[in-house]
């Protein structure tokens, strides 16, 4: 406390022109800023390592039950109480991926905690009188974290994939990933979750507020679907067919491998998907850019 | 280089800046003092492009805050303590903020020394203690090594070697020729520190003067006499402007007269006189005299309500 300097020394007015000397703000300037907030919060950095550990050991019991389901298919016996479960081999190819609804939770809210603690604790202010023109700073917000959210995604999948066949192999249900699909499923399982991610911190973004804007999401990506195919569905014939269109519906989609009649596509799945994430991104930058900070 | 305007911030009825223009000028320290809820804040974030004006402009070196190319080296401002994540350590605030810019990390580590934040710097900001806080804040305002410093209440919960080291830095950053503008509602802080005032009340600008010139105009010279027989002073004293108070039954404050005159006719009345004291008038006097009708929040002495008798009674 005691050793504090008053006026800057000659070093300091050196340090100064070479400083000086370096232009503004740019985006990758900026980008670099996102990365290091990102990966300088703990609760962050962990929350991030447990969604990887969590989505691969989804896929793990996911494999493990599949195998059960079989054994207990082939079985005459306990086969008419399992009537009615999914074909096991056509639920194999989709193990990969199978923390993706687990991995949406978590990184929605992940994505809206990381903006909306930013009007919590006053960081904003800086971030904005750093970065005043305002949009390059969400924009690289939102980059750093949808790149984080396929990362992990992708390679949460992939790992799941490689966890999943020694699971599957005594039941002969191992699977290449040459496999028809497999390959794009997994992608995508990096895809949904950056979309995701992106539609969260959108909405972090407007709501400016942890709690309002993580019940949105959620209330969003899994309570809609839920109200729209019980009470809902019931009120008009166009509902059920435009839940096609929610958010989670058509991440589902892009990450299916076989694609039921009627039902969106792999590509209009992602469509969709990106088109609920940049309206939301579009709007939230328009408003950050007008109000006050 | 500071500029602002005709500037005004309207929150839906409530006008928290109304209108107002006014210069900060390189060179010296200027201070910007007003009572709570007076504008200062709303005015220090409308520089730096975080409210938006609901009518009037203020640029900073020629330009509004958005549109310099490097904001940080521009201007460096501490709005208000802690506006950081609470769980980012210190070292890495500044060091995302610096990022922005391209400022290196020598940079930081050298605002870390001289905001003496070295022992804490790799700690959580959520455990500082609201002076900490403050370095924090000075120390994001230096980064940048700007040409323009915009402190809001810089002294607000530091320790007294704090006090004396913020003033230390914004005279020193103001003899350097750059522009220094540090808000307070704490007169006398300002009295110490600022060349210049700019005093605020209820979002008007009251006052725009060199702090001599405002405290000239509006406080009055007073002595303090103790004397063995004030009546008789007095009354050797009696002339046009001439009043005196008095605060014991031998000590008067007397203004309107300076001490030589008061000397003079304690000779000429052969008046015991054992201490003369010239009060210099304080900035305090001139500050409440010019906000007295500015003040948005009056405290009030609470009147004896029989409540309040009531819970008296209870003890």
């Amino acid at each position: 406390m005691a050793h504090t300097a008053t006026a800057p020394n000659p070093e300091h007015t050196a340090a100064r022109r070479g400083a000086a000397s370096g232009p503004g703000v740019n985006f990758l300037r900026v980008l670099k800023s996102e990365w290091i907030k990102v990966t300088t919060i703990p609760s962050t950095v962990i929350m991030l390592t447990s969604t990887v550990v969590i989505m691969v050991g989804l896929a793990a019991l996911f494999a493990w039950q599949t195998t059960v389901l079989l054994d207990l298919q082939s079985n005459p016996e306990m086969a008419a109480q399992v009537q009615g479960a999914p074909d096991a081999t056509s639920l194999v190819a989709t193990i990969p991926g199978s923390g993706l609804v687990f991995g949406q939770l978590l990184i929605g809210s992940l994505a809206v905690v990381l903006i909306a603690s930013e009007w919590g604790t006053g960081m904003i202010r800086s971030t904005m009188v750093a970065v005043p023109k305002r949009i390059p700073a969400l924009l690289a917000k939102q980059l750093v974290f949808a790149l984080i959210a396929f990362v992990l995604g992708a390679g949460s999948a992939f790992a799941g994939y490689f966890v999943a066949q020694p699971i599957l192999a005594p039941s002969e249900l191992a699977f290449g990933l040459d496999t028809d699909g497999v390959l794009l499923h997994i992608i995508n399982t990096g895809s949904v979750l950056a979309l995701v991610a992106v539609l969260a911190m959108s909405i972090g973004t407007l709501l400016r507020n942890t709690a309002g804007g993580v019940v949105t999401t959620i209330g969003l990506l899994f309570v809609v679907p839920i109200l729209v195919a019980t009470l809902l569905a019931g009120i008009a014939d166009w509902i059920p067919d435009a839940a096609r269109f929610l958010p989670s519906s058509a991440g589902e989609q892009m990450v299916a491998i076989t694609i039921a009649d009627g039902a969106l596509t792999q590509g209009q799945g992602a469509l969709v998907l990106t088109g609920w994430a940049l309206a939301l991104l579009v709007v939230s930058l328009i408003v950050t850019r007008k109000r006050d900070v | 280089m500071i500029e602002a305007v005709d500037l005004s911030k309207r929150y839906g009825a409530k006008t928290a800046v109304d209108g107002i223009s006014f210069t900060v000028k390189p060179g010296r320290v200027t201070g910007f003092l007003g009572p709570n809820g007076a504008g200062k804040s709303t005015t220090m974030r409308m520089i730096v492009g975080l409210d938006n004006p609901s009518g009037g402009d203020v640029r900073v070196n020629g330009k509004h805050y958005a549109q310099h190319s490097a904001p940080l080296r521009e201007v460096g401002a501490l709005l208000d303590a802690k506006a950081v994540h609470t769980k980012r350590s210190a070292y890495n605030h500044l060091r995302a903020m610096a990022a922005t810019h391209g400022i290196p990390n020598s940079r930081v580590r050298e605002v870390i020394e001289m905001t003496g934040l070295g022992p804490v710097a790799k700690k959580r900001v959520g455990g500082f203690s609201l002076g900490m806080g403050q370095r924090l804040g000075i120390a994001c305002a230096l980064l940048g090594d700007p040409h323009t410093v915009i402190l809001d209440e810089p002294v607000n919960g530091l320790d007294p070697e704090g006090v004396q080291w913020v003033r230390h830095l914004a005279k020193g950053l103001a003899a350097e020729g750059r522009t220094v503008f540090l808000s307070s509602h704490l007169m006398s802080e300002m009295a110490l520190t600022a060349d210049h005032l700019i005093v605020i009340g209820r979002g008007r600008i009251i006052a725009d003067a060199p702090i001599s010139e405002i405290l000239d105009g509006h406080g009055q010279s007073r002595t303090r006499v103790r004397t063995d027989n004030p009546a008789e002073l007095v009354r050797a004293l009696a002339a046009d402007g001439v009043t005196s108070q008095q605060l014991e039954p031998e000590l008067l404050e007397i203004t309107g007269a300076d001490s030589r005159r008061i000397a003079e006719a304690a000779l000429a009345g052969r008046i015991l006189v054992y201490e003369l004291t010239p009060l210099q008038a304080s900035l305090e006097d001139a500050y409440m005299q010019l906000t007295t009708d500015e003040v948005e929040y009056h405290s009030h002495t609470l009147p004896q309500s029989p409540a309040g008798t009531g819970a008296e009674e209870g003890r």
